[in-house]
């Protein structure tokens, strides 16, 4: 197991590396200028130049990222050009709380898969069959934005039971913290779980065919328990890997429902912080987003290692 | 079988029922009304009830954005006198926004806006992406170049490119095109470039080249069509999943800006009315959720069509 870790640590590592580097150049390569936002209207050459050096925007651009790579190996991001404070706060600030709706969603996106998924193979009437495909086809195609506005207009409004936007901590107060937290994770679950519903019941239908149902059934065990015992622990190992990278569309789609429930999180500062070109914020973001990513995506092949043990060797 | 082949064929008429023949028709039923079979198979795709819906739904949504100088002498950046009227009065059909201008010119010329931006960005992203199957499929070190260009483009959620985007070339359609394109073209490349690996190797395709076909004509008469019916229904699929990202783009800001009028800049404006004005959100939310169901209906019956 340490070997195999060792062995797809680089290559992450690589990724994470090749990653900073593109993020960095990128932004740096194009027109606009953020001395030109931050000077105001008509600077004298003089204002431009002092900003520049005190930004550190007149050393070349090597040794620029050369500096920022070993600040933020340090755990220093820098300075936010227009909002101001340091870049390691306001990200502090928000990673607790898009975690907290990123953890909501792919609980409720479990949750509401493993349930479609299994009636998908228990309901046999063709009705029920055509109920539950709109309802996948429904949550797959339907975007966050309109969903969200449905929600909030039916169960903060119509019917006022859940507040309408906001964020209150889970962890200081979990009764109203799950009030604020409901909506947005339901609405960031919806298109996940219809991916894991179907992997859920693909998965179920090939364990039901396998010879250990056979046998099970020849020895009159229940259905229901071949199903929820026998078939469904079989069915779930693909559901991990899904889920996993699942893990980089929820990350897409924070930033859409971020600003539909005014929640304070990841998204809504990378929006402000593309809006206003601030150029440390925009990095430590996006880095900080395909660091999670990469993390993510070898956790989940380890976690697969870890099951099949096949995997290990290769 | 020879019903078959008449049956099938066009004629002026209704055709008579192949009566009784064996193989003739699906069932009975089938066989006591005659019907005139369509030939293309996309079109006898679009001709059920479902294509019919998901075609009209997108028509008439077309039809409104381009013909909205027709449809409405409001200018639609005009600021009246009138904030947030309600549908019907002060001669504003369906009311004015929160700075009096009027709601159905909005929302005709985003539906403007947003087709412009589908109808440009899915046509280059299925030729760009086409462009880079046709190197992948030439040389082994091109295929693996172009295969990691894929994996790259992949590997971004969709809206984090935006905001890269964004970020590197600024506000407006070009940047959400851009992003439609970059996120387009992975997907068609990756089904082209599976397809004419598959159809070229095929004894059809081997034949035509013992006959004397040079490349070209081997591709576009024998691989090409052949692989069409994927990228069909994926050219559906792309416009819904366009249409989404051009409204999410523009909702958190990074897309069309305002004064324009677009679907998702409407919606975000009208979120501090949502309580006492919901019909203001109304119009954006129904357009592109038929939109994108229309879109999604279109795709499910050219994929049904395609595999009959």
């Amino acid at each position: 197991m340490t070997g195999y870790l060792l062995r797809r640590l680089p290559s992450a590592l690589g990724v994470l590396l090749l990653a900073s580097f593109a993020i960095f150049f990128i932004l740096r390569a194009v027109p606009g200028d953020p001395v030109a936002t931050l000077a105001g209207s008509d600077p004298s050459p003089e204002t431009v130049a002092a900003i520049r050096a005190d930004l550190g925007l007149d050393r070349p651009v090597l040794a620029q990222y050369g500096t920022w790579l070993a600040d933020v190996l340090r755990g220093d991001l820098g300075r936010s050009y227009v909002i101001g404070g340091e870049v390691s706060e306001l990200l502090s600030q928000r990673i607790g709380k898009s975690v907290e709706l990123t953890i909501g969603a792919l609980v409720f996106s479990l949750a509401i898969g493993l349930v479609l998924g299994v009636l998908g193979v228990t309901v046999k009437n063709r009705a029920g069959q055509a109920v539950l495909s709109a309802i996948n086809a429904i949550s797959l195609i339907v975007p966050a934005y309109v969903s969200g506005f449905l929600l909030v207009f039916l169960f903060a409004i119509t019917w006022p039971v859940l507040p309408p936007g906001g964020h209150v901590s889970v962890l200081s107060d979990p009764q109203i913290g799950f009030q604020y937290l409901l909506m947005p994770a339901l609405v960031m679950a919806l298109p996940p779980a219809a991916i894991v519903a179907r992997y859920v019941k693909d998965g179920l239908l090939q364990a039901l065919g396998e010879d250990y149902t056979r046998t099970a059934k020849s020895l009159g065990i229940p259905h229901r328990r071949i199903l929820w015992r026998h078939a469904l622990p079989n069915a779930l190992p693909p559901v991990l890997t899904v889920l996993g990278m699942l893990v980089g569309t929820l990350l897409g789609s924070a930033v859409i429902i971020e600003a539909v429930f005014a929640w304070p999180g990841l998204g809504t500062l990378a929006e402000q912080a593309v809006t206003r070109r601030d150029y440390p914020v925009i990095q430590a973001v996006l880095l900080f987003m395909v660091a999670v990513f990469v993390i993510v995506q070898l956790l989940t092949d380890l976690a697969y290692a870890l099951i099949d043990p096949r995997v290990r060797l290769r | 079988m020879a019903t078959d082949v008449l049956s099938a064929a066009p004629s002026p008429g209704p055709v008579p029922a192949p009566a009784h023949a064996p193989g003739a028709g699906p069932g009975p039923a089938a066989a006591a009304k005659p019907r005139r079979r369509i030939r293309n198979r996309y079109l006898r795709g679009l001709m059920t009830p479902r294509g019919i819906i998901g075609l009209a739904l997108v028509g008439v949504l077309l039809g409104a954005g381009l013909a909205a100088p027709l449809l409405t002498s409001h200018d639609p950046n005009f600021q009246s006198a009138d904030a947030l009227v309600g549908p019907g009065s002060a001669g504003h059909l369906y009311g004015t926004d929160e700075i009096g201008r009027d709601l159905l010119s909005r929302l005709l010329y985003s539906i403007r806006t947003d087709l412009m931006v589908v109808l440009i960005a899915v046509p280059l992203g299925l030729l760009i992406g086409g462009a880079l199957a046709l190197v992948a499929v030439t040389h082994r070190v091109a295929d693996v170049a172009v295969q990691r260009l894929f994996d790259l483009l992949l590997s971004f959620p969709s809206l984090i490119l935006g905001l890269t985007v964004t970020a590197i070339a600024g506000f407006g359609a070009g940047s959400i095109v851009t992003v439609i394109v970059l996120i387009e073209i992975p997907s068609f490349g990756r089904m082209l470039r599976g397809a004419i690996l598959v159809h070229r190797d095929r004894e059809y395709a081997v034949a035509a080249r013992i006959g004397g076909a040079g490349p070209l004509r081997l591709l576009t008469r024998h691989v090409l069509p052949n692989a069409a019916d994927p990228v069909v229904v994926q050219v559906a699929v792309a416009m819904s999943v366009a249409v989404i990202l051009e409204g999410a783009m523009s909702f958190i800001g990074i897309g069309i800006r305002p004064p324009d009028a677009s679907l998702g800049g409407m919606l975000s404006a009208s979120r501090p009315y949502l309580e006492d004005h919901p019909f203001y959100a109304l119009g954006p939310l129904v357009v592109i959720t038929a939109l994108v169901v229309g879109l999604n209906l279109i795709a499910e019956a050219l994929n049904r069509g395609a595999r009959r």
